[in-house]
């Protein structure tokens, strides 16, 4: 249990900074003395947070559906034919550069929530999909072959056998993704979505170091939090899964 | 018999290719091919493909890919050397059909009109690179061919996109009303890049042989720079501005130099620190996974610590080290372009001013070189790493 407690630290800071930030008001006098105001206050903290988690986990939800029907598809017999491109196209995807791809999205989609959400989601796709085949590809035919001989389904060996064995590449290929995209997501308050980004974006462009300083701090924070909840997921993982996993 | 099993996988049908055609077909006739503004900002009026470029360009069109559907599909010999002719001439004549559109569709004397490409050009273009890709891999072509294949394609763009009947294309109107600032960005975005990915890989080098010397900093180490890995991009600019400009204020010789709050110093310092993990990683790996019985036998011939280290392990190392090169590059070009927002340039601020003012194509104009920079960056560095592994020995 002692791998939680990082993750609820962080988080409980979180929360606390984005709904205490206007208590901190006297720092942030002190860091920008020749402004009047030093709290941003456009929108609530929490309201941003709020937004651009919901950003991340609806990308990294559909995503990762995608991404893991698409693996399983191109390792099955019938999309196996697929197989070569879909690898490709995962590892070429990713020489994209993410903020292109956001820019790339406004022409087409327009200003908003829809074009972040559509980049976040394809973008996000490519490493799940990658870790996905990988995790897929790695098993041992054996197994596979012991599970059909068991008895089971080709349908039932996917869901007992292979899946949980590739399941934690597939979560590392989700922890990727999700790194990524918080840090797109808050590039995206350039594109009027409005995330933790805001007050950076804002206060770069009034020169309000105070406002900046306080998006990068909660973004930076928000960044650790969810990465230590997939340290600990992937430590949980190990544990409850290893002993097996070595037979 | 190898023969015959070559000749076999030839023969087989490809059921991709008349996927990835038919979905081309489908949307090429459905989605917009391109648009007429009478300026800048005003958002134009769409045109379907007929309309577009008439029954000649349509027809064209639908025939190649009809022709790619039934080359993958009919029993024949000689499957994708033809379909590799085929399609790669298709996409180097491309921008052709832009050409057409904008002689028929340009208004006579109205200097600000311009023509854009539109949704259904641009899956056109995705959907035969798809194809291009896989008749690539199907073939097992070298990488001799492949760069040809990409030098001549790119070549032909360059070529149509320089020459008169695409002038009122918006996207080299952006580019024409701007070239001094094109070459500026380019250039700034290339010495960000590459300063920030050789100044990491010279400290990468320095702590991978801390290291290897000292076990005990491989957990601290290796734990500080995936920290900085963790803290997205926007943040970590947004982070290093008052401590740079507390730095240059107290320091007022600093500021001569350019090291303020913003432009390229936080710019160059977040970039490498970006660019430590990848980098030490690969480095580190490479160094310490030269096999032991290799440096034995190094020893046994009479090589001393510094033989062994220049002679022996870091050419072995190398095309690793070169890959690690390879992954800070791609990422270092991406950052850059999020660098443009504390004012460090690059086609970054093509990307961001567009997006400011709403002029798309300016977001093209910085958006489309960054992923070029990117994809030539990986191109480079994969042939560079594949030409330095030694050719194996038998164990």
């Amino acid at each position: 249990m002692r791998v939680w407690l990082p993750p609820l630290v962080l988080a409980a800071l979180l929360c606390g900074l984005s709904a205490g930030m206007p208590a901190l008001e006297p720092f942030f006098q002190w860091v920008q003395p020749d402004k009047q105001r030093v709290i941003y206050e456009r929108d609530s903290f929490l309201f941003l947070l709020q937004n651009h988690l919901l950003l991340v986990v609806i990308s990294a939800a559909v995503g990762t559906i995608a991404a893991v029907a698409g693996g399983v598809f191109a390792t099955r017999p019938s999309g196996r034919d697929f197989l070569p491109l879909v690898s490709q196209v995962a590892s070429i995807g990713q020489t994209f550069p993410p903020v292109a791809v956001l820019a790339l999205a406004v022409p087409v989609l327009g200003f908003g929530e829809a074009p972040i959400l559509v980049a976040l989601i394809l973008y996000g796709l490519l490493p799940i999909l990658r870790n996905t085949l990988a995790g897929l590809e790695s098993i041992n035919p054996a197994v596979r072959e012991a599970g059909l001989g068991m008895g089971m389904s080709p349908f039932q060996v996917l869901l007992r056998v292979e899946l949980p064995l590739a399941g934690r590449v597939i979560l590392a290929g989700i922890r990727t993704s999700v790194t990524i995209n918080i840090a797109t997501a808050a590039i995206g308050s350039t594109i009027g979505a409005r995330t933790l980004g805001d007050p950076v974006i804002a206060g770069l462009v009034n020169g309000n170091t105070a406002y900046v300083l306080q998006g990068a701090i909660l973004i930076g924070l928000l960044a650790l939090t969810i990465d230590s909840l997939f340290e600990a997921l992937e430590r949980t993982w190990d544990h409850r899964f290893s002993p097996q996993g070595a037979a | 018999m190898p023969v015959s099993r070559t000749l076999q996988r030839r023969i087989a049908p490809n059921r991709v290719i008349p996927v990835l055609a038919g979905l081309a077909l489908l949307v090429v006739w459905s989605l917009d091919f391109g648009t007429i503004q009478p300026n800048r900002i005003v958002p134009g009026t769409g045109h379907g493909l007929l309309s577009a470029t008439g029954w000649f360009g349509a027809g064209a069109v639908t025939l190649v890919l009809a022709a790619s559907m039934l080359l993958s599909v009919l029993p024949l010999g000689v499957r994708y050397v033809p379909l590799l002719g085929l399609v790669g001439l298709s996409l180097a004549m491309l921008p052709l059909l832009l050409e057409v559109f904008a002689a028929r569709h340009l208004p006579e004397g109205a200097p600000y009109a311009r023509s854009a490409i539109g949704a259904g050009f641009w899956c056109l273009l995705f959907l035969l690179s798809l194809v291009l890709i896989e008749i690539l891999g199907r073939l097992r072509s070298g990488r001799g061919l492949q760069i040809l294949l990409l030098v001549s394609i790119g070549g032909s763009w360059l070529l149509l996109l320089r020459g008169d009947g695409l002038e009122s294309l918006s996207l080299v109107r952006e580019f024409n009303a701007r070239p001094d600032q094109f070459e500026q960005a380019l250039w700034t975005h290339l010495a960000l890049a590459f300063g920030a990915v050789a100044i990491s890989a010279c400290v990468a080098f320095i702590l991978a042989l801390k290291m290897i010397r000292s076990p005990g900093w491989q957990r601290p180490i290796l734990g500080a720079v995936s920290f900085l890995q963790t803290i997205p991009s926007l943040a970590l600019f947004g982070l290093l501005i008052a401590p740079l400009s507390a730095l240059a204020a107290a320091f007022p010789f600093l500021e001569t130099l350019g090291i303020r709050g913003i432009g390229w110093a936080p710019a160059m310092l977040a970039l490498v620190a970006y660019s430590l993990l990848p980098m030490l990683r690969n480095t580190f790996v490479a160094l310490t996974e030269v096999p032991d019985n290799l440096v034995d036998a190094g020893r046994g011939m009479g090589m001393n610590e510094r033989q062994l280290f220049f002679q022996l392990k870091l050419p072995l190392a190398l095309p690793v080290i070169i890959e690690g090169v390879r992954i800070t590059t791609i990422q270092a070009i991406g950052l850059t372009a999020v660098a443009a927002l504390i004012g460090a340039g690059g086609f970054g601020a093509f990307i961001f001013q567009g997006l400011g003012q709403a002029a798309m194509d300016l977001v093209l104009l910085g958006a489309l070189p960054t992923i070029a920079l990117a994809l030539m960056a990986d191109a480079v560095f994969t042939m560079l790493a594949a030409s330095l592994r030694p050719t194996p020995a038998t164990a």
